[in-house]
Formats: structure tokens, C-alpha cells, sequence
């Protein structure tokens, strides 16, 4: 008896052992809402940082959800409550409809036209690589335009744009607009503007589902680009404004720390948080900052990066119309002096 | 059982020198290929905190032999595996992919029992690479399943006919005790893994935080040398570390081929009066 009493409790301890309980919600609009709630409430990384209680907007927001809602009301209510994060990166994400925090870039200026710079500057005539616009201005200073950091852009790519640009005083780098991508492409491209190993920045996690658990920042670096490949090392000046988010914030930040390179316009809208992905009992899913990157100074730039000093300006809507991009103007006659 | 082995001898007879040898005791090898097809449920809290269900496939190698060392006692056995599973959300608008690769080795010490029972117990080590892939999740889409254990394992099998055809029946759990497995931390991305940071990726397992259940359940009917095995295949994983938890039940029926082999050189020939020792049947 004391045999069988013995596998029973030494089954029970490894059954129990082996119970690891995984948190549940129903599927019907309060519970979806709890859901969506909690798994902000465990993996954003930003609430301190933006001052928000989001135990008090559990409270506001909980009151507008019942069982008897439908999908779209729903689905407002859980899109307001998301706004309340003021981050780009928090999207809800529904058969039907995709929320989106715009006002981090629809309260500021554009400070950029497309159409402006194509045809007044570059007179339609350019060449386009792996996302990159480029052509000399006439001022005899390259001009390169990255709409994208989620296009990818080949080592061989810039070694074509650098060589080119070969005969030209200096170097603007546009990312006004640029929404992100890949922190890879940004890799690609600091790296043939330095010469040696940089600081690049920091990142840091959760470390559990608390708000102040965080990892202690990880310090990453840059190498230059291998031996053979075409290097930049004259003056360049890097054109932002708020629509320069995300992978873009970060190139900006990157670049703002090597010396002999200035960032010119507005400051970028953030965006530091690299998105992490989950989703809710009733299939939509969510997606949120959940870690930070930190400039090389080890400061946050959710908010944006500052232009370099004295740069800091706003494109001249009257000028646009006569056709004057007055901060490319401006990066021009920085790189001309 | 013996006149399984008979027939592979009689194939080889054709080498066998008249010049006896001494009577070393003949260890075929238990080979089994099988393939198993059945269900799979997943949660992987660092993807998603929902519970995944659907189907579950694999093909397995499982190799038994009778130790050189105490050929009556000690059998050792080696499984190699892949497997993979595709699994869809409560709603069925997402779904997730796994793909498992195992390896293991392991010894048992078996008794034989009256009623041509054998039952066996040891330990064995294990190998298992895999991977969840949650193509609607942009930064987060993998959760990899690395881990290196050590486990304690059993065997209990019995020898019956069955209308007149040898049947072997077994059942072999396999419980890892401890060992090691990967984690990333709880917010972790494997973007900051790619940037070099590679601390507390390793974790040391154990009931608490590692829990692994294997259990195989064959019938090998047995058609001259070769059998047909049909069983149950059943694998629990439940782990929970860094505030990630995991855990993936598959059920799957088990199809298949097995048989014993022997291999010999054909210059030295066998004795006719060599003992066989099985290791399973």
C-alpha cells in the first residue's frame, strides 16, 4: 500500500509540476477587451515614459464595453482606448478596419513635397536603385532619397550611388516621409559613412509583465562596410521631419552622431519601439511597441530626434509654390559653404 | 520469435562456413520505420495567448539492439524524429507552423517476467530543434525550441498471439529529468539576439520549469521477419520561464514497418548454434 501510496503522490507532484496555467478570456466583447487590456498592460514599453495610467484607462474605457456590443462598436472603443498610447507603432488590427495613431504626424507640418524636389530640383531626371532616388543637383552635391526603409538596399546598390556621387562636394541624404522598415537597411547605410566601430545605440526589453521591468540597455555597434566597398567621407547633411518614424528615427539618430554630418528640418516623429505582435480571443490582432531603442547617448527618442544645431527648421509653404524647397535649399547652401 | 530469426538465417546460410565459430550470442538489430499522422495543440505565450489546434505529422526511425556488453540485460535505443504540425486560432484566422527534429539515446535494463513479459527501465539522453512560426506576427514571428535533456525512460512489453499471429505489444514512457533549453527573455526580440545579445538564452531544466512527457503505445504484428506496427504516439511539452509559457500536446496513430536485421560478416559465417537475443521481441 505504501508502494502505490508513494507513485501516486510522486505522479501527482510531477502532474502538478507539469501545470503551467495559461491565462484565458472569453470570446465575446468583454472579454476580448480584457484580453486586449492585459496583453498591453504586460508588454508596452512606454508607459512611464508617456505619463500614461493605464489602470485609469482600464477604468474609463471598461464602462463603454458590453456583451452586447457589436464588432465595429467594439472595435471603436478598443481603438480609442489604444489611442491613448499616442504611439504610430499600436495598431488594432480587424478584418474590417486597421486603427492607426495619426496625430503624431497630422498635427505638425509635412515639410516635404515629392513632386516639389522631382520637379524643380531634379527636373524629373534621376536614376532609381533598391529604393533610392539619386542624381546630382546642380550645385554639384548628391542628392539621394530613401522613401522607404522597408525597401531593401544591396551593398552593390551603394557602392553604384557612392561612385557617382563621386565628384560631388557633399551629400544630402532625404528621409523626410520615411515611414521605416528594416533596422538592417539602416545597418547598411551608416556604414559606409564611418571608419570605424560606432556606438549605434541601445535596446532594451521587458523583462516580465510588469511596467518597470525592464533589461539593463544593450549597447549594439556598427562596423564600417568591408574592405573593397565605397566609403563616403565628405560632408552630408540628412534632410528629417516628423514623417521620418520608426527605422527612420533610428537612422537619423545613428547618423546625427558622426561627425561631419548634420540633420536638417524638423524633428523626426519617433517611433522607437519596435513593434512586437499578439492578438485576442476573437482573432484580431494587435500590435505594439514592447522594446525600446536608445539613441548612442543612451536617450530615448520615442519623441523624436532634434535637428542639429541651428538646422532646425520648417519647409516655407509660399516658397513651396514658387518652387523652393527651403530646407533642401537650406541643406544646399550648408554643404555649398 | 525465434523463427522470425530463423528466416533471415536460412537467407544467410548460403555464407555460413562449416568451420565453427565460437558461440557468441547473435544481436539483431529492431529497426522501425513509422509514420504518424494525428493532432496538435500549441500556446506559445511569447506569439500568442492563444491556444492553437490542429493536425500533427511525423516520421520516426527507432532503432533497438541487445548490448554487447550483458546482451540480456542491457538493450540499448536510438529514435530520430521530425515532425511538423500546422495549427490555426480559435477563429480560424491565423495559424501557426512547427517543425521538430529529435534525436535520442538511451540503455535500459530489462527483466524478463513469466507470461513472456519483459519490462525495462534506464535512461536516455535527448536532442530536440524546432521551431513555431507565426507568419502574422512581424518582429515576433519565431519561437525556437532548443533544449538538451537528460531523461529517465521504461519499457514494458508482452509477447502474445493473437488468432495465431505473433503480436508484440509495448508501451515506453520517456520523462526528461533535467537538462538545458532556450529562451529568449519575456519582451526579448531576436532582433536584439541578431545584435549580439546573447545572455539568459540557456536555461536550466527542470519539473518546475521544463515538463516533458513522451509516451509510445505499438503493436508490432509480426508476418514472417518483417511486422506490421500500428500504435499511439503521444508528446506533452509544458515549460514556463522568463514569464513564457509553452505548452504543445500532439495525439498521433502510428503506422509502420519493423523487424529485426542482423549484419555479419559473410568470411567468418555464423554458427547455427549461436543464442539470439532480441532486444524487443
Amino acid at each position: 500500500m505504501n508502494a502505490i501510496r508513494h507513485i501516486v503522490i510522486i505522479i501527482a507532484m510531477i502532474l502538478v509540476a507539469g501545470c503551467h496555467p495559461v491565462e484565458s478570456w472569453d470570446n465575446n466583447p468583454e472579454g476580448n477587451f480584457e484580453a486586449l487590456w492585459t496583453i498591453l498592460d504586460e508588454h508596452y514599453c512606454f508607459f512611464k515614459e508617456k505619463g500614461v495610467d493605464w489602470n485609469d484607462v482600464h477604468d474609463r474605457y471598461a464602462a463603454k464595453v458590453s456583451n452586447k456590443m457589436t464588432q465595429q462598436e467594439l472595435f471603436d472603443v478598443c481603438a480609442d482606448m489604444l489611442n491613448e498610447l499616442r504611439d504610430g507603432h499600436t495598431n488594432l488590427i480587424a478584418s474590417f478596419n486597421t486603427s492607426y495613431y495619426r496625430k503624431w504626424w497630422s498635427d505638425y507640418p509635412q515639410n516635404y513635397s515629392a513632386r516639389l524636389i522631382e520637379e524643380h530640383y531634379l527636373n524629373f531626371n534621376y536614376r532609381t536603385v533598391g529604393g533610392i532616388d539619386y542624381a546630382i543637383l546642380p550645385e554639384n552635391i548628391g542628392y539621394m532619397r530613401y522613401g522607404s526603409f522597408a525597401n531593401p538596399i544591396g551593398e552593390g546598390n551603394l557602392d553604384h550611388i557612392l561612385a557617382y556621387f563621386n565628384v560631388c562636394a557633399g551629400l544630402i541624404i532625404d528621409v523626410r516621409d520615411n515611414g521605416g522598415g528594416m533596422l538592417t537597411n539602416v545597418e547598411t547605410i551608416v556604414r559606409r559613412f564611418i571608419t570605424e566601430r560606432m556606438l549605434a545605440g541601445y535596446i532594451s526589453h521587458k523583462t516580465g509583465p510588469g511596467h518597470d521591468a525592464f533589461s539593463t540597455p544593450y549597447a549594439y555597434y556598427y562596423d564600417p562596410a568591408e574592405k573593397g566597398r565605397i566609403m563616403w567621407g565628405k560632408p552630408v547633411v540628412v534632410l528629417a521631419s516628423r514623417g521620418t518614424f520608426s527605422a527612420a528615427n533610428n537612422f537619423v539618430s545613428v547618423m546625427k552622431s558622426i561627425p561631419g554630418v548634420k540633420i536638417v528640418g524638423a524633428v523626426t516623429g519617433g517611433g522607437s519601439g519596435m513593434p512586437y505582435n499578439s492578438e485576442i480571443p476573437n482573432g484580431w490582432g494587435v500590435r505594439f511597441s514592447a522594446c525600446s531603442m536608445l539613441d548612442p547617448e543612451g536617450v530615448s527618442t520615442e519623441n523624436g530626434v532634434e535637428p542639429s544645431e541651428g538646422c532646425a527648421m520648417d519647409m516655407d509653404p509660399q516658397q513651396a509654390l514658387e518652387g523652393h524647397d527651403t530646407i533642401l535649399d537650406f541643406a544646399i547652401s550648408l554643404l555649398a559653404s | 520469435m525465434k523463427s522470425v530469426i530463423a528466416s533471415l538465417l536460412v537467407f544467410f546460410a548460403g555464407w555460413s562456413h562449416a568451420a565453427a565459430q565460437e558461440d557468441k550470442p547473435l544481436r539483431p538489430v529492431t529497426s522501425a520505420y513509422t509514420l504518424e499522422a494525428g493532432g496538435a495543440s500549441i500556446v506559445n505565450t511569447y506569439l500568442t495567448p492563444l491556444k492553437y489546434s490542429g493536425m500533427n505529422l511525423g516520421l520516426r526511425y527507432e532503432r533497438m539492439q541487445a548490448m554487447k556488453q550483458n546482451p540480456d540485460r542491457l538493450v540499448m535505443r536510438l529514435v530520430a524524429g521530425l515532425s511538423g504540425s500546422r495549427t490555426e486560432n480559435p477563429v480560424k484566422n491565423a495559424e501557426m507552423w512547427r517543425i521538430k527534429g529529435d534525436f535520442s539515446w538511451g540503455m535500459t535494463y530489462r527483466w524478463r517476467l513469466p507470461y513472456n513479459v519483459t519490462v525495462g527501465a534506464g535512461g536516455s539522453t535527448s536532442l530536440n530543434l524546432g521551431a513555431l512560426y507565426a507568419p502574422r506576427n512581424g518582429n515576433n514571428p519565431v519561437a525556437v525550441e532548443a533544449a538538451w535533456t537528460v531523461n529517465a525512460t521504461a519499457y514494458a512489453a508482452w509477447n502474445v498471439k493473437v488468432w495465431g499471429l505473433p503480436v508484440t505489444l509495448r508501451y515506453q514512457p520517456t520523462l526528461p529529468l533535467t537538462g538545458i533549453f532556450f529562451s529568449p527573455d519575456y519582451g526579448e526580440l531576436f532582433y536584439e539576439i541578431y545584435l549580439g545579445n546573447d545572455k539568459g538564452l540557456v536555461h536550466g531544466a527542470w519539473w518546475g520549469n521544463y515538463f516533458s512527457l513522451d509516451n509510445l503505445l505499438t503493436a508490432d504484428f509480426h508476418f514472417g521477419s518483417t511486422c506490421l506496427r500500428i500504435g499511439y504516439h503521444g508528446e506533452i511539452l509544458s515549460t514556463k520561464v522568463n514569464h513564457i509559457t509553452t505548452r504543445t500536446v500532439t495525439n498521433s496513430v502510428v503506422v509502420g514497418v519493423s523487424g529485426e536485421w542482423l549484419s555479419f560478416n559473410p568470411y567468418k559465417g555464423l554458427s547455427r548454434e549461436a543464442r539470439v537475443i532480441s532486444a524487443l521481441y
